[in-house]
């Protein structure tokens, strides 16, 4: 019999806690969403292609590679166009796969879910959140979705937390409500930067690489209120920091004086509690 | 009708044509010639053996040994069979009326022995169905020599000799035949005759991957029922494991005391054996039915069936997990699919067209693995696209130019900057009628325009002027 040594069974087998905490965000780096945890990331129509490209593109950049060397897949959790009470402001949209092609997000990659109902949408979510095997969950919500309360995004964290998923609800149209998110962003689109290159004349006119704004509204267990300006990198297709910005106090708050939602206080670790949950 | 040699010749003729006195066999022109309103179909006969195979697979219900006969023949061994139809002419009644469900008519003999069945039933004169053993022996012999389906030269030889009939052939000593007309003629009269060997050969049968369990009382909980699928499940694993064959299909079906059937189906994307990923999607079924399972005054029996396979040899599980992530996906793929319908779990692919909206689609992620081949676009393509396109109302500084300012769903966008046009035609050679002189399908000329908020448009003007007096202005896409 071949004895097998205490450890190993203890090393990889066993299941890995999650981090105790995870790190604040850096002002000087260009953010990222952290594996295991539920970001919110709230925008306006306007918006909502700057959030859904940050959010791919942060999880395809830092997920790992799956069993055969493939990437992980990442799953898009989206209302069907039909869906009820989820109406959004525009019609008909989809993911175009040259479009995140071009943004380094292999389409192949790319798990589309069609939910017709809210409950259905943070099902197909859960189930994500669950499957290590994920690189990342992105969720497009529309509206004030009242399923998606205190109960709901924990459930969502505590299945991330064991799985080591990030998972990124997208709200549009929808204000900040009390919820158990790691963070909670506000994306907006910004005015590119112009296109420098030698014929001045010639290109002056042309937009340039897509930029946005990220204002970072919470966050568990560090400074709010820090904003990012981002530039697209065509070259390395990827997010740089335009010029960085240090917290800004004076900047006007976007949900008028008083944000209406507080990121609740949980308790970072219930170990017991995840393990059932995601059994 | 068919080509041999140089000629289209006709290869299986309707009864019409029958009627009007043509022949398989007979030229196209000769044919042509005598009925001018002569319709043909060329002769497809990998069609046709897939037709009889699928009849053959029908007569199945009768004996389970049934063999295919040349292009158009059956042979049923139905020794021991007909006293489960009452007889073996209700037996053949039926027979004939499965084959009419197939569209096909059909002539029957029966026969103490398989060659003299055969030679019956393809050479004897339409008469009712014999099955007395005298009159079958009697009708044998008044078989023409055509029957013995030998070469040319011997069957000229024996009527020549003045044999016209088996029962001649029969009355001689077989060495004399087969010293004047060769070795094959006596085997094949003795086949026929049922002195030698005529052996069936059934065409093979793969034995439905199924289980099933009977009640001596009804059950009607819910749990009891999932207890039992479980049990079957295992069972057709152990029948799956020895075929090296994985289920991408499971059916069950719940038989109920008062006769009234339902049924269950969940499907894999990967093939499987292991009964606990199936037991999840049965749970899922179950839980996301409409109505739910009402057992009335209790279940009977419950059936559990693999229609659908795949190969899935064995595979030996690593100790240290690794390999079980695409596992997982597909799990997931499978539990999604369950509940949200297989439509609902989609994955991109790419298509070989230049139009936007038409140059990617969304298939069932049940079915289809990761698409390959996607090319990086030469020009900028935006993250989503807008399908169908929005019409906006927009005004151009130049006719040929970008727009300088467009209102969309209420909202005006000032342009701030904007490049392109990016010119794409429309595939004429996609059209009906294919490419015409003087119609041209509107060409779009596609513009990456930025707002002074700093959001960025896909639009496009729908037609150039020198095809449209007022061509249209749409928004196709959103970049980030």
């Amino acid at each position: 019999m071949v004895p097998i040594p205490a450890a190993g069974l203890t090393g990889p087998l066993a299941h890995t806690p999650p981090p105790a905490a995870v790190a604040p965000l850096d002002p000087g780096q260009v953010p990222h969403l952290a594996a295991g945890q539920l970001h919110e990331l709230h925008a306006e129509s306007r918006g909502w292609a700057s959030a859904l490209l940050f959010a791919l593109r942060t999880m395809a950049q830092t997920a790992k590679t799956g069993g055969q060397g493939h990437a992980a897949p990442l799953l898009l959790v989206r209302p069907h166009g039909s869906a009820r009470g989820m109406s959004c402001d525009l019609p008909g949209n989809a993911p175009y796969g040259e479009g995140l092609a071009m943004m380094g997000i292999d389409p192949a990659r790319l798990l589309i879910v069609e939910t017709s109902s809210p409950a259905d949408l943070l099902r197909a979510a859960h189930e994500g959140a669950r499957c290590a095997a994920l690189g990342g969950v992105v969720v497009e919500t529309w509206g004030e979705l009242r399923d998606y309360d205190l109960v709901a995004s924990r459930r969502l964290v505590l299945a991330a937390e064991v799985s080591g998923v990030p998972v990124a609800m997208l709200r549009g149209q929808a204000r900040p409500r009390p919820s158990a998110a790691h963070t909670r962003w506000q994306v907006a689109t910004a005015a590119s930067a112009p296109v420098t290159s030698l014929h001045q004349p010639l290109t002056a006119r042309l937009p340039g690489p897509a930029a946005i704004t990220l204002a970072l509204l919470r966050q568990r267990g560090g400074p709010a209120g820090l904003s990012w300006h981002l530039e697209w990198n065509e070259d390395h297709a990827r997010f740089d920091l335009a010029r960085p910005m240090s917290p800004i106090p004076a900047r006007k708050p976007l949900f008028g004086a008083v944000m209406a939602g507080t990121v609740v206080s949980l308790s970072a670790l219930r170990k017991d509690m995840a393990r059932r949950n995601a059994a | 009708m068919e080509r041999k040699g140089q000629a289209l010749r006709l290869a299986a003729i309707g009864p019409a044509a029958l009627r009007a006195g043509l022949m398989a066999g007979m030229t196209l022109a000769d044919a042509r010639a005598r009925c001018p309103a002569l319709r043909t179909a060329p002769h497809d006969r990998l069609a046709d053996a897939r037709l009889l195979d699928q009849v053959a697979a029908g007569m199945a219900r009768f004996t389970p040994r049934v063999a295919v006969d040349g292009v158009d023949g059956l042979l049923l061994d139905i020794t021991g069979c007909g006293h489960l139809f009452a007889g073996d002419d209700a037996l053949a009644r039926l027979a004939v009326e499965q084959a009419a469900l197939a569209g096909l008519s059909m002539r029957l003999a029966l026969a103490p022995h398989a060659a003299g069945a055969r030679a019956l039933v393809r050479h004897a004169p339409p008469g009712p169905l014999l099955q007395d053993g005298a009159a079958v022996r009697a009708a044998i012999a008044r078989l023409p020599i055509a029957a013995l389906e030998a070469g040319e030269e011997a069957l000229r030889g024996l009527s020549r000799a003045g044999l016209r009939h088996l029962g001649d052939l029969a009355a001689r000593p077989m060495a004399g035949l087969a010293a004047r007309f060769g070795e094959e003629v006596v085997t094949a009269l003795r086949a026929i005759m049922g002195e030698g060997g005529s052996p069936v050969v059934p065409r093979p049968t793969v034995r439905p991957i199924r289980a099933v369990a009977r009640f001596a009382h009804p059950i009607a909980r819910t749990s009891d029922v999932l207890e039992v699928i479980e049990d079957l499940l295992e069972e057709v694993a152990r029948q799956m494991e020895a075929r090296q064959l994985g289920g991408r299909r499971f059916t069950i079906m719940l038989e109920r005391s008062d006769h009234a059937r339902r049924r269950l189906a969940v499907d894999t994307s990967q093939p499987q054996r292991d009964s606990a990923p199936v037991m999840r999607l049965m749970r899922e079924r179950i839980e996301t039915l409409a109505d739910p399972l009402d057992p009335g005054f209790g279940f009977d029996a419950i059936h559990l069936a693999v229609p659908r396979t795949g190969p899935l040899p064995a595979r030996q599980n690593r100790l240290d997990g690794e390999g079980r992530e695409e596992d997982s996906i597909a799990a997931l793929i499978d539990r999604l699919s369950t509940r949200l319908g297989e439509g609902a779990v989609l994955r991109l692919y790419p298509r070989n067209t230049h139009l936007p909206e038409k140059a990617q689609g969304l298939r069932p992620a049940l079915h289809h693995g990761p698409a390959q081949g996607w090319a990086m676009p030469a020009q900028p393509r935006p993250l989503m696209l807008l399908e169908p396109p929005q019409p906006i109302a927009a005004v151009a500084g130049v006719p040929d130019g970008p727009p300088q300012r467009f209102t969309w769903r209420g909202n005006t966008h000032d342009i701030a900057r904007a490049e392109g046009p990016e010119r794409i035609a429309a595939e004429w050679w996609r059209q009906p009628l294919g490419h015409l002189p003087d119609y041209r399908a509107p060409t779009r000329d596609y513009y990456r325009v930025e707002d002074r908020a700093g959001q960025r448009f896909w639009v496009f003007r729908h037609g150039l002027f020198d095809e449209q007096a007022h061509p249209r202005w749409y928004l196709h896409g959103l970049f980030p």
